[in-house]
């Protein structure tokens, strides 16, 4: 068995965190992860509880694949809570593919940093378990690697996803800005030819009357 | 992002831009009830119970211990 374990901050709010982990998937660090479906889903006591069923499609070493077999696609089972009050965010996740000879647990969470409440803290733990075929010592080293190695390009995934919604949210801004000074130009150009016309009808009538 | 299956994608993403709106400007401010949704999340809940039945692929039995027992889970069969 393997237990691994990893802290890691945010720069950001819990707030902004909380949403880019729901818009997590796709992303370019983790092509691996091909499908998140949400099975269940309600708020109960205030609290937002989701199922999900993760669709990934992992590539194992030869070797290893002659032990367990290989699948297409894995699946993995996914609950979570979110708790806006108290600003929690946990995450427990265990494979549905590979079942009968490996345990795959995952657990994440996410809290607003003890000391400074404009950042977050991420908290992950991974308990890996091999049995019943040869060589589970590697299998598990080898599935341990992975789980770092996907948490650190998850945590830029994060930090990717964040930048997207500020840039989604500056280019709005920008557009909600050019349109309001075209409004205004096209107002202002309104104006003036009106008053022009005004003007011109004002001296043809003059003119009349003279 | 894709759904299990494809037949699914379309409904996937209404619903998903639904939840990530509702998410952001209602439950994070306060709000409990999840009705903005509802409707997009029943057809396509429907649509992934479906699928995974078509690909069996089960999660009835999750959360018990899977280890030795034999609730084997097996990769879906290849289309």
């Amino acid at each position: 068995m393997r237990v691994w374990t990893s802290e890691h901050i945010f720069d950001h709010p819990w707030e902004t965190v909380t949403k880019a982990a729901w818009r997590k998937y796709p992303n370019p660090m983790n092509p691996a992860v091909i499908g998140t479906d949400v099975i269940e889903r309600e708020v109960k006591d205030g609290i937002l509880h989701s199922h999900r069923l993760v669709s990934s499609k992992w590539y194992f070493p030869s070797w290893a694949r002659k032990i367990i077999g290989s699948a297409n696609v894995c699946y993995a089972s996914e609950w979570s809570q979110v708790d806006p009050a108290n600003r929690l965010m946990t995450l427990k996740t265990r494979n549905l593919t590979f079942g009968r000879f490996i345990s795959w647990d995952e657990q994440m969470s996410y809290n607003p940093h003890p000391t400074d409440p404009d950042k977050t803290l991420l908290r992950q733990e991974a308990v890996i378990s091999v049995q019943g075929v040869p060589l589970t010592s590697y299998i598990e080293e080898m599935l341990t690697s992975r789980v770092s190695a996907n948490a650190s390009k998850g945590r830029l995934a994060i930090e990717w996803v964040i930048s997207k919604l500020d840039a989604e949210v500056k280019e709005i801004k920008h557009e909600v800005k050019e349109f309001t000074s075209h409004a205004r130009k096209s107002t202002d150009d309104f104006i003036k030819t009106a008053k022009l016309s005004l003007d011109n009808l004002s001296a043809k009538t003059e003119g009349q009357h003279q | 992002m894709n759904s299990v299956s494809e037949e699914c994608n379309e409904l996937k993403n209404s619903y998903d831009k639904c939840f990530n709106e509702w998410f952001s400007l209602k439950f994070l401010k306060g709000e409990k009830s999840d009705k903005m949704c509802a409707e997009l999340f029943e057809k396509y809940q429907q649509c992934v119970k479906n699928a995974m039945k078509n690909q069996n692929i089960s999660i009835e039995d999750v959360e018990q211990f899977q280890l030795g027992s034999e609730q084997e889970k097996k990769a879906p069969p290849k289309k």
